[in-house]
């Protein structure tokens, strides 16, 4: 037995030597130690890799590596991230030689061989061909703010963030190089890879770079879903080797409201409103006979607005082996509202593990897990009819908020929805809860050292659900108070729960090959397909009459009431399927030329038979002139490089999953009998459209890259032009036809603009800082509405009584379109005398009548403003000094003009703007605001440039100062570094516009810049501290 | 090259493999509602098509298709508000401003109340045609089938008419629109009033009357309705013959009867009563808000007083609809409240209550708060109140006035009596019986129907059907040859590629 069992071993150990002698026979080994070129130290993780094989290892947390190659003459390559490439050939040596290679790694300060992550893959800086950006983990990290996509603003060129509320929670609407899309404009954010519906559960700490694709040829890869630019996140991982790290970072913070609106007080209203009642042949109210007595009255905003604090917490941890590397990261954030404090809170919870493992030199795998929990409480918010602000802002100053027994009071001026704001937001309860799961799993396989096949799969589950209860109420003075506003009180609780999941998965498949050919230059090709899969589904439950008025003990089994009609309940489906091939080709001469062309084919169930498919080609080039002898000459200049594009990407997210079919709804009912039976009736709403198809969206993109001065001055400059063709528009159809239109292919509009990036930096001296500056010009055009263009008219606001933005050929999107005013009739004599306005009288507003048609008409109407901006930009620098370093970000916006909705013309007794006093009183008093009356006959508040403000502001949106302990006292702790920080957000907004916030953004995409009682964004102090270990 | 050309292979092969399993990926059928193919096959799917006919008519504020927002364009905006019985209301002259110019004739074609009319109308007139285009082929008792196709034509003619006797000629649709016909010219005011008799016609033939119909269907259209809208339609034409036939067979049928308190007939114990011939039926269902009714009506909120009354004070009745009442007429009580009165539950009606210094306001669309306290979504949509549409004292007049036009005098008496008999309610000292003939019966006659009609929205039409625009509202701003119609919207002028001709004048 054992003599068997030898002579096995032996076989063994003689097979293996055969086997291996090939590789021993020719073995060398090499090793040595990688350092950073100026400051000595040791590099760990850097990856030492033979090229062309699968040979490779990584530098132990010495620096120090040692690795065995198996030919005679090996080419050893050796990077990692942020340091210049080194590519060393070892000339043929003996096999028993060891060799010893120490390499020095030199700072890639241009960042020209950064490898940037593009879509499906990652290209170095020096050859992308298209308009990219990115943005790193510091200036994500540097703004603390729940909605990571607010850290993109004004980063980049071409990118505008808008808030649509300062609500803590609220969403934010970005537009890449304009508005392009009546339907829907919001770049696609993709998570690792991952397409990804919002990236609301991610903390900022958790990522680590985000690009930004502006151009369609580098969002082609993204085909039909690239069209409005792409958003790539990359979050933290752990490198191999590395020692483990851990990160924490925590601030808190105090926000207050940075703006009151100037509106009268209680002795101007009275005077007001005295004179106003009396020009209508009113008599006075009996309440405001002695305004002097009435003094300040009620300051409403002051007692809706409050000091609200803010508050992080966030951990990473990463490390990583020879074969495997792990991320693990936390956060706890907390902030309530400026108005509402706790009505208005937002607390989010996220916990998130990366990993990956490597199975051999030719597989590996990795893992994404993310889970969410977030909790909002919210207020009804950019509405004019029962949102806090605008209750607030209208509101009569004589009124207080309480009365001495400490109830709530009521105005006894104002009725309809203008009610206590105080009483709204203690009665609010409307809670939101999110539970999500975003998860990935991918592996990968290198068929050949040059051919590898990978596959992700992805999951993402959404469970929501929001519970809204509506306690009773009454501010009225006793029992059943005659007096009392039919708003200020509320007879039977109601109980409204809805749940909502979302399912998600998608699976994708990729091939990549890599080719140096040999007369140097490289080919690279991906191709890919992936199936994704969305499903949507809810159940409502709504009851009333709850046994108490407690919130606490709000659920629907606790109402009492039992009639049949009291509980409602309702729940519904609606999926999407997607499908796609695509295929990209890179292509390098040399160092000077590198081309891109790209293909993708897009299915989606949404669409029609007849136009299921697309297909979205690109083609990108650029040209280095680095190496040419002119360039060369002139050691000042490091960089330079030209680059074009074209490219078709589509834009499929605003269609609804069934628009290309007309359903048949129940529901339509009507009721019989005198028992009053409700009866179902069913029809179509809609017609269908079975042409139904993608919008496409054509760009070019001319742009060049320079770095001078050895990288420290950077400047990017891009000239774009995008068409958006077959875009979505329900345009009108005659009434005669019956049914609502669907929405049909046939609109279509056009951006184009300069962008600007320049930015310094000097990190030699002991003082080191960085000065960096954007600006985008932004143009934008409808050039098509379908067959006969008829516009669209957008934006009811309840004020004005008419629509506010229109949508027309040759003009912006969603401009401002009214009556311009000509100053204001003196005399009555000069009223009458104008017989295009027959209801004027002195002090009335004189409009203009554009046609002269003798009348004042819908024909008269013409711009009054447009809320797109001229340009926008931003500026930061950044000074370090020893251990202190100062940052600051300013940020602005030109041109952008914004309708000011808040005030409610169509109720007479509403407070205004202290810009009334002005009003006309006599002739000769003004020419520029009508006499104050409760009767309007010349409908002096209709929509016109009386309304349009000048919304361009001039940010300093962040202020920072921080002092990093030295190594020595953070060591005694056991910290490798330790930083504390104060910092001020929105310290300072220089803007001409009268309400609480210029940064307005759109509701839809056709009501853009319209102030409806925005909730403002606060003013944050605050201080904090980033620790590593 | 070789090398470059496997790889291909390769890779081309992975992905067709790949492609090619999932090729019914993409067929996604919807799960919440149904589409047209698996619709409109049994008897139920036609009962459904129907009652949604049946649903447009509780449509008050329209969504505007193509511009967006919400209009409101109730009947009594344009039957009493145009007219001398109310003045517009509100918070002021900035609430419905385009309702404040066609008050003073000076309503234009841009505005959205007479889109709102018009839309709506077409998409009635749209579910009734898709409704009478797949009835037909469904296998289903034929008896059903017939009422309900009645039924259709009825509602249909019913849309027909609001929209002549606003618009004069309209374009005719009688089957689903293609798109390449989707620009239409539109008719004369005969042919569409042919349109509409012929439908009615048809109703008539197929509809089981009042009496016939069970308690549970109380609301649904019936031989009387059709009848009844038949005689208005000819009334308008003044084809006196004809109305004075169909007038007959109503008043002969036994169907109808005049209720025994006036007062009664608009509270909600009263809808449905004896004397009821077509209501648009409304309950507080809750739940419904602006963008979406249900099954409740606007007009309670929107002619009840403003302030503490929680409603929007429209419909304010003039002092000259006032004046108009005889002495002691029971009616001008129960028809609108003065101050000093009780507003239901809501409390005694004064000025300071409203905060509004209108002296009068609407009774017959008026809701207690106990009948309306609605839990859920806004209560404003929740109003209980049925549109009395066609009542049988209407009739009773209206022969009165084919019978005056025929000759008939005794019959026009009797009718007129007969109202007002109801009316004095047994006390004998007021509003004695009208004796005399010739034009002063006429006077009397329209005397009765502002009395008896009022606050209804019919004044209005009425003053144009009788061709007295210029006489009663000549100071008002009312032109002759103008004002008899209201234009029609230029968004439709506009879409239909100048096919629709604009009324004169506007």
């Amino acid at each position: 037995m054992t003599q068997l069992k030898m002579i096995n071993k032996l076989f063994i150990v003689f097979f293996f030597f055969c086997f291996s002698s090939q590789i021993i026979g020719q073995n060398i080994t090499i090793s040595g130690v990688v350092k950073d070129l100026i400051s000595g130290e040791s590099i760990p993780g850097v990856t030492v890799l033979e090229k062309n094989t699968y040979n490779g290892v990584f530098t132990d947390f010495n620096g120090n590596y040692s690795i065995t190659t198996s030919s005679t003459s090996p080419v050893l390559l050796f990077s990692f991230i942020g340091y210049i490439k080194q590519e060393i050939t070892i000339e043929s040596a003996s096999s028993t030689e060891s060799k010893v290679i120490n390499i020095n790694f030199k700072l890639d300060v241009a960042g020209l061989e950064e490898a940037v992550v593009m879509g499906y893959g990652n290209q170095e800086r020096s050859k992308i061909s298209g308009s990219v950006a990115t943005i790193g983990t510091k200036e994500i990290t540097s703004l603390p703010v729940l909605r990571t996509e607010q850290a993109l603003q004004g980063r980049t060129s071409g990118v505008q963030v808008s808030q649509n509320s300062g609500q803590p929670g609220s969403t934010q609407s970005i537009r890449i190089r304009g508005t392009g899309s009546l339907n829907n404009s919001e770049p696609l954010f993709v998570v690792d890879g991952i397409p990804s519906f919002g990236i609301d559960y991610l903390n900022a700490s958790d990522i680590e770079s985000i690009t930004v694709l502006k151009d369609a040829a580098s969002a082609a890869i993204y085909g039909a879903r690239g069209g409005n630019g792409v958003i790539l996140v990359t979050t933290k991982k752990g490198r191999k080797n590395q020692k483990a790290q851990i990160q924490y970072d925590t601030y808190y913070g105090m926000q207050e409201p940075s703006k009151y609106m100037s509106l009268l007080n209680a002795e101007e209203y009275a005077i007001l409103m005295n004179e106003s009642r009396s020009a209508a042949g009113y008599p006075p109210y009996s309440d405001l006979l002695s305004p002097e007595d009435l003094g300040e009255g009620t300051h409403w905003q002051k007692e809706i607005f409050e000091r609200a604090p803010i508050m992080n917490h966030a951990f990473n941890f990463t490390t990583g082996t020879e074969s495997s590397s792990t991320a693990v990261g936390g956060s706890y954030f907390v902030q309530d509202g400026i108005i509402g404090g706790e009505k208005s809170q937002f607390e989010r919870y996220t916990f998130r593990i990366s990993s990956t493992q490597d199975g051999s030199d030719r597989f590996r795998m990795g893992q994404n897990i993310n889970f969410t929990n977030l909790n909002r409480n919210a207020l009804g918010e950019n509405n004019e009819f029962a949102t806090p602000v605008v209750r607030a802002l209208n509101m009569d100053p004589v009124t207080p908020v309480t009365r001495p027994d400490g109830s709530f009071a009521y105005s006894n001026f104002i009725d309809s929805d203008i009610a206590n704001p105080a009483n709204q937001i203690a009665n609010t309860f409307d809670n939101w809860t999110t539970n999500r799961f975003v998860g990935s799993a991918f592996a990968e396989y290198d068929i050949l050292h040059n051919l590898s096949y990978k596959s992700t799969f992805s999951a993402d589950l959404s469970l929501g659900s929001q519970k809204i209860f509506m306690p009773t109420f009454d501010l009225g003075i006793g029992y059943n108070d005659p007096n009392r506003p039919a708003y200020e009180w509320r007879e039977t609780n109601v109980l409204i729960q809805v749940e909502n999941k979302y399912t998600n998965w998608q699976w994708e498949n990729l091939v990549s090959y890599d080719q140096d050919l040999e007369n140097g230059n490289k080919l690279g090709i991906i191709a890919g397909y992936s199936a994704l899969y969305n499903e949507y589904s809810n159940l409502v439950g709504v009851r009333d009459s709850l046994a108490t008025n407690d919130p606490d003990q709000a659920f629907l089994n606790n109402s009492i009431n039992s009639a049949e009609q009291a509980p409602q309940s309702s729940g519904g489906i609606s999926q999407s399927a997607f499908l796609s091939t695509f295929i990209r080709t890179n292509y390098e001469i040399g160092d000077q030329w590198s081309f891109s062309g790209t293909v993708r084919r897009d299915g989606s169930s949404k669409f029609g038979e007849n136009n299921r498919y697309g297909v979205f080609p690109s083609f990108s080039a650029a040209f280095n002139l680095t190496e040419l002898p002119w360039v060369i000459e002139k050691d000042w200049i490091e960089f330079v490089k030209l680059r074009g594009s074209w490219g078709r990407n589509g834009n499929a997210d605003g269609i609804g999953n069934f628009d290309y079919t007309s359903i048949i709804y129940n529901g339509l009912n009507y009721t019989f009998g005198t028992d009053q039976q409700i009866v179902n009736g069913a029809g179509p709403v809609n017609t269908s459209n079975p042409d139904l198809k993608w919008e496409t969206v054509e760009q070019t993109n001319v742009g060049v890259d320079i770095d001078l001065f050895q990288g420290k001055l950077n400047m990017v400059c891009d000239y774009f032009v995008k068409n958006t063709n077959d875009m979505l528009a329900v345009v009108p159809v005659p009434g005669v036809v019956g049914f609502n239109p669907s929405a049909t292919n046939v609109a279509s509009a056009k951006n184009s603009g300069i962008e600007l990036e320049v930015s310094y930096k000097n990190y030699d001296n002991p003082i080191n800082y960085s000065l960096g500056g954007n600006i985008s010009f932004i143009k934008n055009e409808v050039t098509g509405l379908g067959e006969g263009g008829q516009p669209i008219s957008s934006g009811n606001v309840f004020g004005a009584g008419d629509f506010v933005s229109y949508t027309e050929i040759g003009m912006p999107i969603a401009y401002f379109y009214g009556y311009e005013t000509g100053g204001i009739f003196q005399t009555n004599d000069e009223a009458e005398a104008n017989t295009s306005q027959p209801n004027a009288q002195a002090g009335d507003v004189i409009f203009v009548d554009q046609n002269a048609d003798g009348m004042i008409d819908g024909e008269d109407k013409v711009m009054i403003g447009n809320p797109h901006p001229d340009f926008t930009y931003a500026m930061n620098c950044e000074v370090k000094y020893k251990g202190f370093d100062l940052s600051v970000f300013l940020q602005g916006s030109q041109g952008n003009d914004i309708y000011n909705g808040v005030f409610r013309y169509d109720l007479n007794t509403t407070n205004l703007p202290i810009s009334a006093l002005e009003r006309w009183t006599g002739e000769g008093s003004t020419n520029e605001y009508p006499r104050i009356s409760h009767s309007d006959p010349n409908q002096n508040n209709r929509v016109s440039d009386r309304f349009v403000e000048d919304g361009s502001y001039f940010r300093i949106k962040n202020l920072q100062i921080g002092y990093t302990l030295n190594n020595t006292t953070s060591k005694k702790i056991g910290a490798s570094s330790l930083r504390i920080y104060l910092s001020a957000q929105n310290l300072l907004t220089l803007t001409n516009y009268s309400g609480l916030d210029p940064e307005i953004g759109s509701r839809g995409t056709l009501e853009i810049s319209i102030d409806r009682g925005f909730y403002p964004s606060p003013r944050i102090f605050m201080g904090g501290l980033n620790v590593s270990f | 090259m070789k090398q470059i050309i496997t790889y291909s292979s390769i890779i081309f092969a992975l992905i067709i493999s790949l492609v090619s399993c999932k090729k019914d990926f993409l067929d996604i059928n919807p799960l919440v509602g149904s589409t047209e193919a698996n619709f409109y096959q049994n008897e139920d799917d036609a009962i459904s098509a129907t009652i949604a006919c049946y649903n447009n008519l509780q449509q008050e504020v329209s969504p505007l298709q193509g511009l967006g927002g919400l209009a409101p364009h109730f009947r009594w905006y344009f039957g009493d508000v145009v007219s001398d019985d109310t003045d517009k209301g509100g918070s002021g002259d900035g609430d419905e401003p385009d309702l404040l110019k066609f008050e003073s004739f000076q309503g234009t074609s841009d505005s959205k109340l007479v889109l709102g009319e018009w839309q709506t109308a077409y998409k009635g007139i749209a579910y009734c045609n898709i409704a009478l285009e797949n009835i037909p082929g469904i296998d289903m008792d034929s008896d059903t089938k017939v009422m309900l196709l009645g039924e259709i034509r009825f509602i249909r003619a019913y849309w027909y008419f609001n929209l002549t006797t606003m618009f004069g000629g309209v374009p005719i649709i009688d089957q689903l629109l293609a798109p390449s016909e989707y620009q239409q010219a539109k008719s004369t005011a005969e042919q569409t009033w042919s349109f509409i008799e012929e439908d009615l016609s048809q109703a008539m033939l197929s509809l089981p009357s009042r009496s016939e119909r069970p308690l549970s269907e109380t609301g649904r259209a019936n031989w009387g309705a059709a009848a009844s809208l038949l005689l208005k339609s000819y009334v308008y034409q003044e084809k006196w013959v004809d109305a004075m036939a169909v007038a007959d067979e109503i008043y002969n049928s036994g169907e109808y009867f005049l209720d025994l308190n006036y007062a009664n007939i608009f509270t909600s114990l009263g809808e449905n009563g004896s004397g009821s011939i077509w209501e648009i039926q409304y309950m507080n269902g809750s739940g419904g808000n602006w963008g979406n009714q249900l099954e409740g009506t606007f007009t309670n909120v929107f002619q009840r007083a403003r302030g503490q009354f929680g409603g929007y004070g429209f419909n304010i009745p003039t002092q000259n609809l006032v004046d108009e009442f005889e002495d002691g007429d029971p009616r001008l009580s129960a028809s609108i409240f003065q101050v000093g009165d009780l507003m239901g539950d809501r409390g005694p009606f004064t000025l300071e209550a409203t905060g509004m210094p209108h002296l009068y306001y609407c009774k017959k669309y008026f809701n207690t708060a106990a009948e309306e306290s609605a839990s859920l979504g806004d209560p404003n949509p929740n109003g209980l109140a049925n549109d009395r549409v066609i009542r049988y004292a209407d009739v009773l007049l209206l022969r009165a006035e084919a019978a005056y036009h025929t000759g008939a005098t005794g019959v026009a008496l009797e009718m007129i009596n007969e109202v007002r008999s109801r009316a004095r309610g047994g006390d004998l000292a007021i509003l004695p019986d009208v004796t005399a003939g010739g034009p002063y019966l006429l006077e009397a006659i329209y005397h009765e129907r502002r009395v008896e009609l009022g606050l209804e929205g019919h004044r209005f039409f009425d003053i144009v059907r009788q061709n007295r625009g210029q006489q009663i509202l000549g100071d008002e701003g009312f032109m002759s040859g103008i004002h008899e119609l209201f234009p029609i919207p230029l968004a439709e002028i506009s879409l239909s590629g100048g096919l629709l001709i604009q009324n004169p004048g506007y």
